[in-house]
């Protein structure tokens, strides 16, 4: 985590200090408010929002003490808001000691200094207020407000309702309803809303549906609350809607009831009343998914047995059947477990923001980052995993890839830099990750001067190359960069750990596209087994396009002089794939068989044809890593037991693919 | 101060490590081959769910690959994180040693073994060598003792 809070804290104390003075600046004007006898509810509103963002932001970075003064502090603001009341002076008083507390804080961490922990006794004092505000707000009536609009309206609303009629004299409802039309003429809701405020104060705006008529053609409405003392003609004038969009609301005593007294339920009670969620440790879920692990392996003990007693002549249809079933039992159990190890992607990248904002301010550039991954989860293994890689591209787009505002108003460009991540679950339960900028792309000349390399040809080469370890093509150090990981340790992650698969497109002066492939989990793969070269090996079943038969006749062995080994040519389907034999990829003596089989693979498009001796079948595996620096080789994913004990080594046919292409160039 | 060590042989040499840093013994019947790995690697190991690496004695000495023999065995060691196993051609006894039973090795034999012997002590009739296992699984040595 230190790395990480490094790269997060010039963000997070920029963001921070944002915070800090907004609160501060809306707490004053609360207080002179409240000095006049009046409530200022969006004061309130925005000093909940404030404090609640400090409190996430701190969360975050692990700054404790800072999360405890701002819980409490939003504790007193959401009660205000939620069951309306009034802060006594002294109160405002302990309020501005909170927040001197953590500006204190801040101020700590921003100087590397150490972080006092919270006054006990603020704490208690801030606790103390969240009941006083708790006031008792009668229960009243808008006339001309359906009730589905009051559910809307919270307690401070009606409050400051009342307080601008105070003022004002009397309150109206106007609707709006966008249209084409009306936007063509220029009147949309913002130039509504702006009007609204020239001729009174707006309380609040609550969008509505409604069924698409002539009237409001998109089925949206707006319904504005206004406090005024204009007459109608003069708002109707004003605001250039018809007579029908205006009503006076203007409160009268009425019954009790139509507010409910109780507050809303709280996410945690909604939870727990529906019987939703539980919170687990990943360990445990590991401990899990170990279980099922074991089950799996036991199955393929079973199946073993099985096909040795039916060699001895047994009857086994009554036990195949009964396998069978507790193999599909078992791959429910499994489609189950990995349910509960998701994670949203969106969740994810919750940090990133932070990140931008930080790196953006320390080069002075300006940067958005837009994000659309909703609904797209991956395991909270492949989570943890990928979550630097993604630090390290986006922080690389802003340190390197985005041009200065002055530069891209030069090239024609935004002054603002762009960053997307784009993200959609792909078949072969596979996830595919993008991150593109809109800076001045990777200059292919510069990176092979660096590197003292040719400059390459492809985006691939290009991808290869500035993946060298060590290499970097910084001109000068910014003050995020210098530290971190290289494309090297990236690209680790993504193809060795995660056997995935990363790719690059480039182009100059448009921008940089990088994409990662990656499984949505890690542990239990489907697989294909196969024979080569006398031992048994399996490969995911996500990485395989085809498997087929290969008939001498589609084979083309073109002359290599000079090379101890060609490279064939597979016809399929009336395409010509390179084909590749396992055994030499993999540098092991040969063995001939009468009908070799071939597994197809496609990396970026690009297919390749594997010669092997036999192929099996496919199973559901439980894949280990191979950690031990003796066995971590190239093109060898992991390890797997198929029943009988001995490992089974588990090949990304994907990076052979890729060398033996490379080699045969 | 005396201290248990494994015996094992391999070629007509008799080895010996710290009994503790030894998880297992265990009878060898192969292992799965890894293919791109270092020539002296037999391959991984299936050790009670744990896929080991195994280290071919023979071949890390530089003698001839032998085929397993029902003497064969793995010797399953530890430092750190690390699990290795190494296959020698037999492994029978526990031993305990003085630590001043050890002596450092002749010139010839630092030299011959590439320093993967440490010292050599006499065990009742016979000569054997401390062998340094950090060393032969590619670790720095430690220098121990």
């Amino acid at each position: 985590m230190t790395t990480l809070l490094k790269d997060f804290l010039p963000g997070y104390l920029a963001e921070a200090d944002e915070h800090l003075s907004l609160a501060k600046e809306n707490l004053l004007s609360l207080e002179e408010r409240l000095r006049a006898g009046e409530t200022h509810p969006r004061a309130v509103r925005d000093l909940f929002r404030s404090l609640h963002t400090l409190k996430g932001l701190s969360a975050m970075i692990g700054v404790e003490p800072v999360v405890e003064i701002a819980h409490q502090m939003e504790g007193v603001f959401r009660a205000l808001e939620r069951e309306g009341g009034r802060l006594s002076l002294g109160a405002i008083e302990t309020l501005i000691a909170g927040l001197a507390a953590i500006e204190e804080r801040v101020g700590a961490l921003s100087a590397g200094r150490p972080v006092a922990k919270a006054p006990d006794q603020l704490l208690r004092r801030l606790s103390g207020l969240t009941a006083e505000s708790s006031g008792d707000v009668s229960a009243e009536i808008l006339r001309g407000l359906e009730p589905e609009l009051l559910t809307q309206l919270s307690a401070a609303d009606v409050e400051q309702l009342r307080l601008a009629i105070g003022k004002t004299g009397r309150a109206v409802r106007l609707d709006f309803a966008p249209s084409a039309e009306r936007s063509a003429a220029g009147t949309n809701i913002t130039s509504v809303r702006r009007r609204a405020a020239e001729v009174g104060e707006i309380v609040k705006v609550i969008p509505t549906s409604a069924e698409p008529t002539s009237a409001h053609p998109s089925g949206l409405v707006f319904v504005l609350l206004l406090a005024t003392a204009a007459s109608d003609a003069e708002l109707l004038q004003a605001l250039m809607l018809p007579r029908e969009s205006l009503r006076d609301i203007t409160m009268v005593d009425a019954k009790p009831g139509i507010f409910s007294d109780e507050p809303e339920p709280s996410i945690e009670e909604g939870d727990r009343l529906m019987g939703g969620f539980v919170r687990v440790s990943v360990a445990k879920l590991d401990e899990t998914m170990e279980r099922l692990s074991a089950l799996i392996v036991d199955r393929f003990k079973m199946a073993r047995a099985v096909t040795d007693l039916a060699t001895r002549g047994a009857d086994v249809r009554a036990l195949s059947a009964v396998l069978s079933e507790n193999s599909r039992h078992l791959r429910d159990l499994r489609g189950s477990i990995m349910k509960t190890r998701l994670v949203a992607v969106e969740e994810l990248l919750r940090p990133l923001p932070l990140l931008v904002r930080g790196a953006a301010k320390a080069t002075g550039k300006k940067v958005n980052l837009e994000t659309k991954v909703a609904g797209v989860e991956l395991d909270k293994a492949v989570a943890e995993r990928l979550f630097p890689t993604l630090v390290h591209l986006v922080r690389n787009a802003v340190d390197h890839a985005i041009e200065h505002p002055a530069a891209r108003i030069e090239a024609g460009k935004p002054p603002h830099g762009s960053i997307e991540i784009v993200a959609r679950s792909l078949a072969n339960n596979q996830l595919e990750l993008t991150v593109r900028d809109d800076g001045h792309g990777i200059d292919r000349r510069k990176v092979a001067a660096k590197a003292r390399r040719e400059i390459p040809s492809s985006d691939a080469d290009l991808l290869d190359l500035i993946s060298l370890p060590g290499l970097s093509t910084r001109d000068t150090a910014t003050s995020t960069s210098g530290r971190g990981m290289g494309m090297d340790i990236v690209r680790r992650i993504v193809s060795g750990e995660l056997r995935g698969h990363l790719s690059l497109k480039t182009e100059e002066k448009r921008g940089t596209t990088f994409t990662l492939c990656v499984p949505l989990s890690l542990k239990i793969v489907d697989a294909f087994s196969l024979s080569c070269a006398g031992q048994l090996f399996v490969v995911p079943v996500s990485s395989v396009d085809d498997i087929l038969e290969i008939d001498v006749k589609d084979v083309l062995a073109a002359p290599a002089p000079g090379r101890t080994h060609a490279l064939r040519v597979l016809r399929r389907a009336g395409s010509q794939i390179p084909l590749v034999s396992l055994s030499h990829a993999l540098e092991m003596p040969p063995i001939s068989v009468l009908r070799p089989k071939a597994i197809v693979v496609s990396r970026a498009g690009q297919k390749v044809a594997f010669e092997v001796d036999q192929l099996y079948g496919q199973h559901e595996v439980v894949v280990r890593p191979l950690e031990d620096p003796l066995v971590s080789v190239f093109g060898v994913a992991g390890s797997t037991d198929l029943g009988d004990g001995r490992p089974v080594l588990v090949l990304d046919l994907m990076a052979l693919g890729a060398r033996a292409i490379a080699e045969a160039a | 101060m005396s201290a248990l060590f494994v015996m094992f042989k391999v070629g007509n040499a008799d080895y010996v490590i710290p009994a503790s840093s030894v998880l297992e013994l265990e009878s060898f019947t192969g292992a799965t081959e890894v293919p791109g790995a270092p020539s002296f690697l037999r391959g991984v190991l299936n050790i009670r769910g744990r896929v080991v690496p195994a280290i071919d004695l023979r071949t890390r000495f530089g003698l001839a690959r032998t085929e397993p023999t029902i003497d064969t065995r793995v010797v399953v060691g530890q430092i750190g994180t690390r699990v290795v196993g190494l296959v020698v051609d037999a492994a029978r006894e526990v031993v305990s040693l003085s630590s001043e039973a050890f002596r450092p090795p002749p010139e010839i034999i630092v030299e011959q073994t590439q320093g993967f012997v440490q010292a050599i002590a006499e065990a009742g009739q016979r000569l054997v060598m401390l062998l340094d296992f950090p060393k032969v699984i590619g670790e720095e040595s430690t220098h121990a003792q």
